[in-house]
């Protein structure tokens, strides 16, 4: 009883999420699984993915970030912007990840340097950014760009290099099984067991196979979502294997103990803030491609909404110190496969708009119920 | 005590998952005495008090409470606490901001006409403060009271509620002598009006100068249960560990190296009174192999002293540190670490401890960087450290990745240990080491400290503990409103002369 109550509380999104798709599949007649609806899912779920990586490191630090939607839409309107002048497309990107940079330190620096709670200080950027992107644009709808910066959020890996490099992956995570067994061995640790080693492997294998069959069956790998997943591992591989990761759960699990541990709290504080404005740009610019051209009034309005919602759904609390960028991935899935789903079934935005609030409260009552057993 | 008993706890059985934390303890309280239970930590103390107050509802523990020949089963605090229990935690559970009448009344106004009745609550509280002696206004703000003063409010918060039964647990773990006193002066004036107070402490001193009886329990199981005359300290030890502890201070021989610290005219600011200094010309020196105790009452600014000299004070800090010879100016406790300094805090899991993180996380925290390569741990070599460090100090874990807030008091401050010392430090700073450390841990701790000597580190060492000061420092600083008012040799000092400096004798004596 007790064990399976860890199991929920470890995989109850994961679960969660399986049984939405299952349902969606069932009542849309297999739409929902076509590969083609799931490549769109995944493109889609990018953007605000994008986002969640950098919103979890703040969240870890028990701080938050308000001003993520609108600095994608500042730094899109820059692109967008640099694209109308004529930029090149380095040179555009290059422009608004600085833009992004510039609007990030702004952040970092209140925050870390007048311990100012990063509530009021990106509420304050929140603003300050939608109205630059508003000025910037003198209100209106910029663009179109060109073809060449489109096909950052547009373009895909052809099906069949997609395939290739999915198994490349592939064999990559199944070298890393062995060669950790075969460390732990020089080190005379006890090994894993053998048939959970298996165990991981099987389902490792079919979830490989799956993501293979969706690319390869219809367009690819379309471009945003390599760039989403190339961020998200470089995200879980900080978290997990450097000093600066054990840091953040450090500082969001006791400030006072962390920095009388030797850890200088304001520069990481900072380091994380620029690090989400520099995702937000990125954010930025992609779906500015994949629009071709920027609105400033509307460009990731709410985005920092569903991004908080996707790390807390995820199981990070709010209170800093625990949660992963690996479960925050998979709350940004829940979001986007429950607004994907009632699209398809032709569900009304207002009330996709209920929907998504009444699982945000479900997530928090689930996360605070299994905290309370614990 | 030929009276019936007013509580009996009789065969309690507790189960958390994988422990039996209480196994058929049986626990009885008498009209108007004074209790003590003591225990090691993780013996079932608190565990057996969260029962009886409440906090664990009747059904998710075996066994019967009864309360004056009548079973109770108490659903949750509140029916506790109109049953006549009361619970006073280490922690107290006031409100800063509020008055003392406020805080008394918290949760359970007096209302007129839906308004509050300020009249009331100041006169019930006047009387209240009376009943106690104590010379507090029932208008005074909290935050203003020392801890002492807050402690007596808590107290007369729980009278308030017609408590027959007071729990204290832990009550003197932030008081001065002089408010220890004053508290026992409090206990016993409530003894003679026929309350029981349950009193639990780690202070054996305390336990026999305030104790009628004493219940000693280990393992989750009652071992005994006397009037305290008819024990003495070795016996109480005894039954708490189950053996008799030989020395609890464990010899050492260490030949004092050269010096590898010196201090000239260091001073660190008061952080909220401009102007004022709350550490002042504080000189000495500190050599290789040596514990250099530095003992004073509260507030004589040891713990500032150690925050200053490592970095961590928030305020300004001036003067000369010379370490092995090399005049240094530390800014923050990274750099401090870097020059091979390290601080174990007085409050472990405010100040030292990622409670929710994990054993190896903790330990590893300081020493990131030596662990890493190219900005990437090697966790490997992380684990193998840690499991080290875990098997030489005998931290009980289950495993390497247990969340810390899961271990006792003693296992965690040897995690904070084993990270001040997998910095590998020349000089170790240590605050209060053994708070709230059971004893059989202390012992250990004892240890590392003596095996730390002998491999050539320089240890200054705050205690309150004026027999461990002595016993294990070779030198004593002694500290008052700031000052060092002496520097004695532990082999040739007592007790009395260090409380004499600590009041600030040495200081009349030259004026």
């Amino acid at each position: 009883m007790k064990e399976s109550n860890e199991a929920l509380k470890e995989y109850g999104i994961l679960i969660a999420l399986i049984v939405i798709t299952i349902f969606l599949s069932i009542i849309t007649g297999g739409d929902f699984c076509s590969p083609r609806n799931l490549t769109n899912l995944a493109r889609q779920v990018t953007f605000i993915g994008i986002l969640a990586v950098g919103v979890t490191m703040v969240i870890l630090l028990g701080e938050i970030d308000l001003s993520v939607g609108s600095l994608v839409a500042v730094t899109g309107v820059v692109a967008a912007l640099a694209q109308v002048a004529g930029w090149g497309v380095v040179l555009t990107v290059f422009v608004a990840l600085l833009v992004g940079a510039v609007l990030g330190i702004w952040n970092g620096y209140w925050i870390s340097k007048y311990k100012i709670h990063s509530f009021i200080i990106t509420l304050g950027m929140m603003v300050i950014a939608r109205g630059l992107a508003l000025i910037l644009a003198k209100g209106a709808s910029v663009g179109p760009t060109t073809e060449a910066f489109r096909k950052l959020g547009g373009a895909s890996i052809p099906p069949l290099l997609s395939a290739l490099l999915i198994f490349a992956c592939f064999l990559l995570w199944l070298g890393g099984i062995f060669y950790g067994r075969k460390k732990q061995k020089e080190y005379g640790f006890a090994l894993p067991g053998r048939f959970q080693e298996i165990e991981k492997i099987i389902i490792g294998t079919l979830v490989f196979l799956f993501i293979g069959w969706i690319f390869y069956s219809y367009e690819g790998i379309p471009l945003p979502v390599v760039i989403f997943a190339l961020i998200t591992l470089a995200g879980i591989f900080v978290l997990d294997n450097t000093p600066f990761g054990r840091h953040l759960y450090a500082i969001g699990g006791n400030i006072e103990a962390s920095r009388l541990a030797g850890i200088n709290v304001d520069r990481v504080k900072f380091i994380v803030f620029v690090i989400t404005a520099l995702l937000s740009a990125v954010s930025g610019i992609l779906l500015t491609s994949r629009l071709d051209g920027a609105t400033p009034a509307t460009l990731g309005l709410m985005y920092e909404l569903d991004t908080i919602a996707s790390v807390v759904i995820g199981g990070t609390s709010l209170s800093g110190g625990s949660g992963h960028i690996s479960k925050t991935i998979i709350g940004t899935f829940l979001i986007g496969t429950l607004s994907n789903g009632m699209s398809l079934k032709g569900i009304p935005t207002i009330w996709q708009y209920v929907v998504k609030g009444l699982i945000i409260t479900f997530a928090a009552w689930f996360d605070a119920r299994t905290k309370k057993q614990h | 005590m030929n009276a019936p008993p007013v509580l009996e706890m009789k065969d309690i059985i507790k189960d958390f998952p994988g422990v039996r934390a209480l196994n058929n303890i049986t626990f009885t309280a008498y009209k108007g005495e004074i209790l003590g239970l003591v225990g090691e930590n993780g013996a079932g103390k608190s565990t057996l008090m969260k029962i009886l107050s409440g906090v664990y509802p009747f059904g998710t523990y075996e066994g019967k409470i009864i309360l004056d020949n009548k079973e109770v089963r108490f659903k949750n605090t509140k029916q506790a606490k109109s049953a006549g229990i009361a619970i006073i935690h280490q922690e107290l559970n006031l409100i800063p901001q509020l008055s003392v009448a406020e805080n008394i009344f918290l949760g359970d106004e007096p209302l007129q006409w839906g308004i509050l009745d300020r009249f009331k609550m100041y006169n019930v509280t006047r009387t209240l403060l009376n009943r106690l002696n104590l010379d507090i206004l029932p208008s005074e703000t909290l935050k203003n009271l020392g801890v002492g003063k807050q402690q007596m409010v808590e107290i007369a918060k729980a009278l308030r509620t017609k408590a027959r039964i007071l729990i204290l647990d832990e009550p003197t773990s932030a008081l001065t002598t002089r408010e220890i006193e004053v508290l026992f002066r409090t206990l016993r004036s409530l003894k003679e009006q026929g309350v029981t107070c349950i009193y639990i402490s780690h202070h054996l001193e305390e336990i026999f100068n305030i104790t009628d009886r004493v219940t000693v329990i280990r393992d989750g199981a009652t071992v005994g249960s006397a009037p305290t005359r008819e024990l003495d300290e070795e016996k109480i030890v005894a039954m708490m560990v189950g053996r008799e502890i030989k020395e609890m201070y464990p010899a050492r021989s260490t030949i004092k190296g050269d010096v590898v610290l010196e201090v000239k005219d260091f001073w660190v600011a008061h952080p909220f009174r401009p102007g004022e200094k709350i550490v002042k010309d504080i000189n000495f020196s500190l050599h290789r192999g040596e514990v250099l105790g530095v003992s004073g009452l509260m507030g004589a600014g040891r713990s500032e002293l150690l925050a200053g000299l490592f970095g961590a004070f928030p305020s300004d800090c001036g003067g000369d540190v010379y370490l092995e010879g090399r005049k240094v100016v530390v800014k923050n406790p990274g750099q401090a670490i870097s020059l091979g300094l390290a601080l174990a805090t007085e409050d472990r899991k405010l100040l030292g401890l990622i409670l929710q993180r994990g054993v190896s996380e903790n330990i590893s925290l300081s020493s990131l960087k030596e662990l890493a390569r190219f900005y990437v741990i090697d966790k490997l070599k992380e684990r193998r450290i840690n499991e080290n460090f875990v098997n030489k100090f005998k931290i009980k874990t289950a495993t390497l990745d247990t969340p810390v807030m899961h271990l006792s008091g003693g296992n965690q401050q040897k995690i904070v240990l084993s990270r001040c010392l997998a910095t590998q430090p020349k000089v170790l700073l240590l605050d209060e080491p053994t708070r709230g450390v059971d004893v059989g841990a202390k012992v250990e701790i004892y240890r590392i400290i003596n095996k730390l000597l002998e491999e050539g580190l320089a240890i200054i060492m705050v205690s309150s503990s004026l027999p461990e000061v002595i016993s294990m420092s070779d030198r004593i600083m002694v500290m008052c409103e700031g000052r060092a008012t002496a520097i004695l040799s532990a082999k040739e000092t007592n007790q009395e002369e260090i409380m004499f400096y600590a009041t600030g004798g040495g200081k009349n004596e030259g004026e």
